[in-house]
């Protein structure tokens, strides 16, 4: 049924789709950006389709990730040790976001995902569409610093707004903090003395026991 | 100097570690790095004005804690799951109320006890430094649960590891959530330790916290005279 979808798709919007692909059961329809709006209008509108609810606006994060279409293999962990990510070759386009469609009437799903280069993290706000879609839009810009143009008020969902970076990256460091409060002397056999990370300048990782003289902007 | 309550140490308790007791503590929670300054060992020869004195001040001092002991008003600062533990232990089955601590009081300036019940964020630890400023002295805090007490599973961006990073706490209670039992413990490790504290009130001695020189309390203007 949602295969008919997508042949739908692909029928009344040759140029948006750029792929398609089913993972695990589940269509995903790779669009391009700049037809991003007409046709989230195009889904949401059409009787035929009518996906009325946008479940969820997910980021993803590629970094190193070698997938199926970026020619690695489907299993491999998404677990980057530093080193690791350091040797290894940057994947282009970095992120894409996925849009998760349902149509309650219907009862069929479909999944969009656009896909950004890592120098350009600009897109088409969809709110106007879904109002859900606000909220969402501002989780992504928060997590991984999406730009959605269009969007009425893009600021940080659920952060402070004194914190810096997108702490979803998978280059932020593991064990960054940025308190808000400053830290008190504390004694502690298991973490060790003093403030803890962020608090005088000592990352969590140098208060552990035997890991010394690690940097703490990298990722361990 | 002779703690009131030794008879009814708990000690036979094998899982409980110790308390230390040897001078007594200043009330409240002050940071142990800052408790029991040298500038109170001052020596000097005692008369037998300053031995009866001491002997009322060691008196009304276990006089004030108990009272203080068994009436603890709480402050619960819910943030997350460990409240359906702490509304357990509240409740009728664990009734904290039999040692005491049966008013919450939902203004900090009201509470002896702050209750950390949950997970603390960063965005949060402000709010929580404030409601701790506002408590009057003399006040005691809990950490209740792991999350409360050291970050938890919580090893990330958004947490705070432990909420001793923001605040001074007495008593770390473990656990994911803790049982009420726990609690119940943990509130009966506090009451030993509000008992072997000496209490500002009692003392003629200056205020720990204030900083103000001199200052005499309410025992001591009234031997002085």
């Amino acid at each position: 049924m949602s295969q008919a979808l997508v042949e739908l798709l692909r029928e009344k919007h040759p140029d948006a789709v750029l792929s398609s692909h089913s993972h695990r059961g589940d269509e995903v329809v790779v669009v391009k950006r700049e037809a991003l709006l007409a046709l989230c209008q195009f889904l949401k509108n059409d009787p035929e389709t009518d996906m009325k609810l946008l479940s969820e606006i997910a980021g993803v994060d590629l970094l190193t990730y070698q997938t199926e279409s970026t020619g690695g293999g489907a299993l491999s962990s998404t677990e980057v040790p530093a080193y690791q990510a350091q040797r290894q070759e940057a994947v282009e386009p970095r992120f894409y976001v996925a849009y998760n469609l349902y149509s309650v009437t219907k009862k069929h799903r479909l999944r969009l995902h656009v896909q950004l280069r890592s120098d350009d993290l600009k897109l088409p706000s969809v709110s106007s569409v879904w109002r859900t879609a606000d909220w969402w839009e501002r989780y992504n810009f928060d997590m991984f610093g999406f730009i959605f143009e269009g969007h009425p008020k893009l600021t940080r969902l659920l952060l402070y707004p004194e914190f810096q970076g997108h702490p979803l990256r998978k280059d932020y460091p593991v064990r960054k903090r940025q308190p808000l409060v400053a830290e008190q002397d504390f004694p502690d056999l298991i973490r060790g003395p003093g403030p803890g990370p962020g608090g005088a300048g000592v990352p969590m990782s140098q208060t552990h026991v035997g890991r010394k003289n690690v940097d703490p902007n990298t990722y361990d | 100097m002779v703690r009131a309550d030794e008879e009814n140490d708990l000690s036979d308790n094998p899982y409980r570690l110790p308390i230390v007791h040897g001078e007594p503590r200043p009330e409240g929670n002050v940071p142990e790095s800052g408790r029991g300054g040298e500038e109170n060992n001052v020596p000097v020869m005692l008369t037998r004005r300053d031995e009866a004195i001491s002997f009322f001040e060691s008196k009304l001092s276990a006089t004030l804690g108990w009272a203080r002991k068994n009436s603890i008003f709480q402050y619960p600062f819910v943030t997350a799951c460990c409240g359906m533990e702490y509304m357990s232990a509240m409740s009728g089955r664990y009734d904290i109320a039999r040692f005491g601590a049966e008013f919450p009081r939902f203004s900090p300036r009201q509470a002896d006890l702050l209750m950390i019940v949950g997970t603390i964020n960063i965005k949060q630890s402000p709010v929580l430094k404030r409601v701790y400023e506002q408590m009057c002295e003399p006040k005691w805090v809990m950490a209740f649960g792991v999350c409360a007490s050291s970050g938890g599973f919580y090893d990330n961006y958004a947490t705070v590891q432990g909420a001793d990073r923001i605040i001074p706490v007495d008593v770390y209670v473990p656990g994911c959530p803790p049982r009420p039992e726990q609690v119940l413990d943990g509130l009966k490790i506090l009451q030993d330790k509000i008992q072997s504290q000496r209490h500002k009130l009692s003392t003629m001695e200056r205020s720990v916290d204030s900083g103000e020189q001199k200052k005499k309390s309410f025992l001591g203007k009234l031997l002085s005279r």
